[in-house]
């Protein structure tokens, strides 16, 4: 009886300075700390990390769906390089995204100040203005695809009938003039509404010592603007603005819907390249190689993103 | 209120109506289109109502398209890919959050840059990969999927929220006896429960919406989800816009709906979303 009890005993102390170095070691939650990460882990590590990498690695292959994938280095891209169609797809992404990016900052700011200016119902004005961000962005695409459709479509309706200010309609998304405008209108469209939503609650994060010590000094309320409000809401606007490029830059839905990259490639962006890279044309490899060829530029907007991000969440 | 003010004010609603008019046309249109009948529709009369006022278009939608299966499929995935992302996510982000081991900072950030690692690089090796384990063009894989996104943003949303209740109420439990766990259970979760909820709802959201994945993975066309099933409505020559608007209408409104009901935690959840402070 006592042989055992003090065998128990040594035991629970062994126990208890291995679990003691181990605590020193890995921290002093790591038993409920690990077992709370593990799924995690296991998620970001087969949904992400292993994909992303097998992407790479395909990218560097021929690969023909069904047929296993035959290793070629860095052919893929050097020949990317020199298509023009994809060099085209390259501008028009730019073009999609920088466009998109600009209008929907300005607007966000109008629609921060607007909603922070003394206005009854504002929760009501801020839930309505949401809307497009909350909708499904399949349900925006098509409903744009109907109003800005040829013959039947009721922006046309409006400009020719209504407001007289064309002769007859144009088909928005069918001509080359007009198509690339157009996807970036429904992109503003859709994604104004979180620059707003995002700048309101910087804005609110201001103290409001600060507007009234602007006042005091005689500030007029463009020089509040810029010295007080633009100051207090700089951090958002940067992280708001990366976060919305890659967002933009990477958007498929729209495009894909609208135009398919049509008329003639005027709208063809990257993502919809590599969508009819890989399942229109079935090469693999080399639709990765699109998906992939701006990763450098990717990675360094995604670590300086991910820095602003976690650097504000700690004030 | 001096002219100044008054006058911003009164350029401040002009604005408002102005944004509140471009944002709900397309819905309110939308909402018309489904009520008309072909015949309005093709003679351009009485454009902004619905002369007659029909519900053939839903009749049509609901008998003689898949529309109800994808409902059911939509539904399916979306409820059970929340319900895993909200799960996990959750006791992620509350070890990431306040517990302390080794690696703590390294989860953190790989989570946060998985979240922006952009799903048009993804889809392809994915696609592979639910292949090989036997996924592809079912809706498990699309549930097996949809983590890869909401599971990062879930975590990100509830760790800042968790950072925000204070440590003080866990440590005052655990000496009055509680563990760890209990803690956890007791104390943080019941105060971190609208954050929760918010997430959930945002993950629901993203998940219903999701439409690049779901349109490679399935091909199966009683498979499809409704974004994909909605698309796949214009693939013909002609399309058939009152059928097509009133599917549009139906999978709008569950998300609506909910945004109404809980507006003040989703817009909550939207903002430190992307950013706090």
């Amino acid at each position: 009886m006592a042989v055992r009890a003090a065998s128990v005993g040594t035991k629970a102390a062994f126990n208890g300075r291995l679990n003691g170095g181990l605590r020193r070691v890995l921290g002093p939650d790591y038993r409920m700390g690990y077992l709370f990460v593990t799924p995690i882990f296991f998620f970001v590590l087969s949904l992400v990390g292993y994909p992303f990498c097998y992407a790479i690695y395909l990218s560097m292959t021929h690969k023909l769906v069904g047929l296993p994938p035959i290793f070629v280095g860095f052919e893929n891209y050097v020949r990317l390089t020199w298509d023009g169609f994809f060099q085209r797809a390259v501008v028009n992404s730019f073009i999609f995204t920088f466009g998109s990016v600009g209008f929907k900052l300005v607007l966000g700011v109008v629609m921060a100040l607007v909603l922070t200016s003394p206005i009854r119902w504002r929760s009501f004005w801020t839930g309505v203005l949401l809307i497009p961000w909350v909708a499904p962005t399949v349900v925006s695409a098509l409903n744009f695809l109907w109003i800005f459709d040829g013959s039947l479509g009721v922006l046309n309706y409006l400009l020719v009938r209504v407001l007289r200010v064309l002769p007859q309609g144009i088909g928005w998304l069918s001509e080359p003039g007009t198509a690339m405008a157009s996807v970036v209108a429904v992109n503003i469209w859709r994604g104004f509404p979180f620059f707003g939503i995002s700048f309101l609650a910087g804005m609110k994060a201001i103290p409001a010592e600060l507007y009234e010590a602007a006042a005091v000094d005689g500030a007029t309320t463009l020089q509040r603007f810029r010295h007080v409000t633009l100051p207090g809401i700089r951090n958002i606007m940067i992280i708001v603005v990366l976060l919305s490029t890659i967002w933009t830059f990477n958007d498929f839905q729209i495009v894909y819907i609208l135009t398919k990259g049509g008329p003639g490639g005027t709208t063809m962006v990257m993502p919809v390249l590599t969508y009819e890279t890989a399942f229109g044309a079935q090469r693999l490899g080399e639709a990765i190689a699109v998906a992939l060829y701006l990763l450098p530029a990717l990675a360094v907007t995604i670590m300086v993103l991910a820095r602003y991000m976690r650097r504000g969440r700690r004030r | 209120m001096n002219i100044t003010t008054r006058a911003q004010t009164a350029f401040a609603y002009t604005v408002l109506v102005t944004l509140a008019v471009l944002v709900l046309f397309p819905f309110y249109w939308m909402t018309i289109t489904s009520f008309k009948s072909e015949d309005q529709m093709r003679s351009l009369v009485s454009m902004f109502w619905p002369r007659p006022l029909v519900g053939e278009n839903y009749g049509q939608l609901l008998s003689k398209t898949d529309f109800v299966a994808w409902y059911g499929n939509s539904a399916t995935v979306a409820i059970a890919s929340t319900l895993l992302a909200t799960a996990v996510g959750t006791i992620g982000a509350y070890a990431l959050a306040r517990l302390r081991f080794l690696g703590r900072g390294f989860l953190a950030s790989a989570t946060l840059i998985t979240y922006l690692v952009p799903p048009s690089i993804l889809f392809i090796p994915l696609y592979a990969q639910m292949r090989n384990l036997g996924l592809a063009n079912s809706l498990g894989g699309l549930i097996a999927a949809y983590p890869s996104f909401t599971v990062p943003f879930v975590t990100w949303l509830l760790m800042g929220y968790f950072e925000s209740i204070p440590e003080e109420l866990e440590e005052a439990a655990m000496i009055d006896g509680a563990t760890r766990f209990g803690a956890f259970s007791r104390i943080v979760l019941p105060l971190a429960a609208p954050g929760v909820l918010a997430a959930a709802l945002y993950a629901f959201t993203q998940a219903w919406n999701e439409f690049l994945y779901a349109l490679v993975f399935i091909t199966d066309g009683r498979l499809r989800t409704l974004p994909v099933g909605l698309a796949s409505f214009i693939t013909g020559d002609v399309y058939g816009w009152g059928y097509l608007m009133a599917g549009a209408v139906l999978t709008t409104l569950p998300v609506i709906a909910a945004y109404i009901y809980l507006q003040k935690y989703m817009v909550e959840g939207l903002t430190a979303g992307g950013v706090k402070g």
